[in-house]
């Protein structure tokens, strides 16, 4: 086992350095990021080059995660947080990932909002029976709302009292960005697998031709991987998190809100693993569905993906 | 409300996101999964030097393989063999104590054995090219077929082939269950025409040529084929991360002209043990060989099992073991064991085979004169053909291989093979004769992959 060093200033969240293991042309590197074990599996590489491929990707990694973390202070999504009102000029970065949440926004009739996070004020999911009162919740819906921001790139002007959040988005965008940075750094005839908690994507089939054999958690279990797929290409997201729902009068409340309402999306299932060519796709397809609740499976149908829906039993 | 498909802009939720998704992330829209580009043809070339010791057969064979992946699961390949072959082969007759005088196969001369050295016919020459093409595709998740065709065409030969196999993969792909058929159809056209079996050689001694070959034409029949039919069911397990597995049962029918044209017998004659003929039989003066004669269809079982398995450092050991049974009384075990040590760009891998095989039920080192019966012989098959006969044979050898990079591959293999006869060891002169030389023979392969 070898470790990666990154300078301090490369690892602001003063996560544990980057480990990898492996031998001859097969390794598998291994950092946290994003709340989540992060790992990068190389075929038809030698050390050298699986060292240099684990030393960027994990800084790639924390560098997304310190620039879009609404919980580091001073990073610009903090900046924007605490603009009062007040116009911010973002770079082009971020700006393409506004693009993209509002054309998320449109394209979900308003289901997917980076401006909903505020709701969960209202709303803690620890498997209690505690639901919030309905004025709590319309009260924070004054604060819900893309269509409240004004954006002119490169200007973002964010209402007092509103906030965004990039959670949705952020670690399918980072397994992307790091998968594409790694095929274009490694040398013809390497395979990649990019895998951020379960959100993974791959550069093809692995260096003999053969397929990614990938698990696919099944949450009602809560226990390892129930199910494997082979993967050649593309992506699996997963969107859902069965620990976090509310229970009362035998109504299971998940925790996938929708920002139009301020409540559950009734009938969500527990979880939606989607295969897309990229991980963004994947995961912003899963959460679309999700956001669909009932009428998830339906909709996913519709989109020609290839997706597994988990619900609870009965 | 529901989200649907007749969408804003004119576009369907998926096609708007997926556009979306692209600009975000800075790369062209793929409408499928991501596949392998078309790509380019993987080479394979190897040059097989194999040589018999004694001055037997001795062979040249440059092979050329090319593979063209169009995605990860559709590939064309291509190959195209040549073999030369020169030397002698034992043509079955028995050494003797006399010199030895044999017609060529053509009719047109003849050549001499020494007395007490084995019979070789060395008028053994041989030019073949083979060319083969196969495509494997997916049916659908579960399914791929492979079809292919096969020919090959050396001057006294040609072999054509169709084959097919269709493979279902259950559980994860852990397990393939697979079916194959081969058709196969060959034209057998020998030297001079095939010799009818169990006739009598014609021999020019003391007789005209017009005498001759009036004799060598009555021996001939005309050209004759074959035909070849086998089927495969095979399983291949993978146990665990490390541990592969596969157990095959192959069954082969061929009918037709299935005998050697090349190959001959001796008649020794019951008392002495020397050649019978000479001044025994009518006014020809020459001892008695016969042509041999095997049966005209043959039905095999094969069954095989191989288990690869993977050490914590990357080493794999290969084992297999093959059993095969057929209707001309012969049963053979074949064990083959590999280990490929791996270093850091090359490998090295020791190779052990262990091959023993029982006689064919017409198998005859020689005829006695009582069975030749004056030219009715009492039986309707007999080959003294060794590789028909009792024999084991032990193989070593390593290969060594070096990875330039991804994609280009030297590998060195040297092989050396020991193959003892065994059988009836004759009587009275015979018994004083070798009719069991071992065979030995070593090859070296030279192969580029790229």
């Amino acid at each position: 086992m070898t470790t990666i060093s990154v300078s301090p200033e490369d690892n602001p969240a003063k996560h544990p350095l980057p480990r990898l293991t492996g031998q001859q042309r097969s390794w598998h590197g291994r950092f946290e990021a994003m709340a989540s074990p992060c790992e990068i599996l190389l075929d038809g590489v030698v050390r050298k080059d699986a060292e240099q491929a684990l030393f960027h990707a994990a800084r790639e990694t924390w560098r997304l995660e310190r620039k879009f973390s609404r919980y580091v202070s001073g990073n610009p999504v903090d900046r924007i947080n605490q603009s009062k009102g007040e116009p911010v000029t973002v770079d082009d970065e971020l700006a393409l990932m506004l693009d993209y949440a509002a054309q998320c926004h449109e394209l979900s009739d308003g289901r997917f909002d980076i401006t909903s996070g505020v709701l969960r004020r209202a709303w803690r999911f620890d498997g209690s029976d505690h639901l919030p009162e309905k004025n709590e919740t319309d009260a924070l819906l004054d604060l819900v709302g893309w269509d409240k921001l004004n954006w002119q790139r490169p200007l973002l002007t964010l209402p007092k009292g509103m906030e965004i959040d990039f959670g949705g988005i952020g670690k399918e965008y980072a397994v992307d960005r790091v998968l594409l940075d790694l095929k274009r750094s490694l040398p013809e005839g390497s395979s990649v697998l990019v895998n951020f908690g379960g959100d993974l994507a791959c550069s093809g089939p692995r260096a003999n031709g053969k397929a990614w054999i990938v698990g696919v958690e099944n949450h009602r279990k809560l226990t390892d991987s129930s199910e494997t797929l082979s993967l050649r290409g593309g992506a699996l997201a997963t969107s859902g998190d069965s620990r976090r729902y509310l229970l009362k009068d035998g109504v299971r409340y998940s925790h996938i809100l929708d920002p139009r309402t301020g409540w559950p999306v009734p009938g969500a299932p527990h979880s939606v693993t989607v295969a897309a060519p990229t991980c963004t796709l994947a995961g912003m397809l899963a959460t679309f569905a999700m956001l669909q609740g009932a009428g998830a499976e339906r909709f996913l149908e519709e989109q020609d993906v290839a997706f597994w829906v988990q619900r609870s039993a009965g | 409300m529901q989200l649907t498909n007749n969408e804003k802009n004119g576009k369907p939720v998926g096609r708007a996101l997926a556009a979306a998704t692209c600009a975000l992330l800075g790369v062209q829209a793929t409408d499928t999964l991501a596949r392998d580009e078309p790509g380019e043809w993987d080479v394979e070339t190897a040059l097989l030097v194999y040589s018999e010791t004694d001055d037997r057969v001795q062979a040249a064979e440059p092979v050329i393989s090319a593979t063209r992946n169009y995605d990860g699961d559709r590939k064309l390949n291509l190959k195209l063999i040549a073999d030369t072959l020169t030397g002698a082969s034992p043509s079955g007759a028995t050494p003797s104590d006399l010199p030895q005088t044999f017609t060529r196969p053509s009719g047109s001369g003849s050549y001499d054995v020494a007395a007490g050295d084995a019979p070789l016919d060395d008028s053994f020459k041989d030019t073949r090219v083979a060319l083969s093409a196969s495509w494997t595709a997916p049916l659908n998740r579960d399914y791929t077929y492979t079809v292919g065709a096969y020919g090959s065409k050396e001057y006294d030969y040609l072999s054509t082939a169709v084959n097919g196999s269709l493979s279902r993969y259950l559980n994860n792909k852990n397990t393939t269950l697979t079916g194959g058929l081969s058709l196969g159809v060959d034209i057998v056209d020998p030297v001079g025409g095939a010799p009818i079996g169990l006739s009598r050689m014609p021999l020019k001694a003391n007789k005209t040529q017009a005498q001759f070959d009036q004799e060598f034409a009555a021996t001939r029949e005309s050209d004759d084929t074959k035909t070849l039919v086998d089927a495969l069911f095979g399983v291949t397990q993978v146990i665990n991360r490390r541990t592969l597995m596969q157990f095959n049962y192959g069954v082969s029918y061929s009918s037709g002209y299935l005998t050697d044209p090349y190959k001959i017998l001796s008649i020794i004659d019951d008392a002495s043990g020397a050649n019978y003929g000479g001044n025994l039989i009518e006014s020809d003066g020459n001892p008695v060989y016969l042509y041999e004669n095997r049966p005209d269809t043959r039905m095999k079982h094969t069954l095989y099992w191989q288990t690869k398995y993977m050490l914590e450092n990357g080493d794999v050991m290969d084992g297999s073991y093959r059993f095969m049974v057929d209707d001309w009384g012969i049963t053979s075990h074949t064990v083959d064991l590999k280990y490929r040590w791996k270093m850091d760009k090359s490998y090295l891998e020791p190779h052990f085979r262990y091959y023993l095989q029982s006689e064919a039920d017409f198998y005859k080192r020689y005829l006695t004169a009582t069975e030749y019966n004056g030219g009715t012989p009492t039986q309707s098959e007999a080959s003294a053909d060794y590789r028909l006969g009792e024999l084991t044979g032990l193989t070593f050898g390593a290969k060594w291989g070096y990875r330039f990079d991804e994609d280009r591959e030297l590998a060195v293999r040297a092989e050396y093979l020991i193959q003892t006869n065994d059988g009836d060891k004759g009587f009275g002169k015979l018994a004083s004769q070798d009719l069991y030389p071992d065979t030995n023979a070593m090859w070296l392969q030279l192969s580029y992959s790229f």
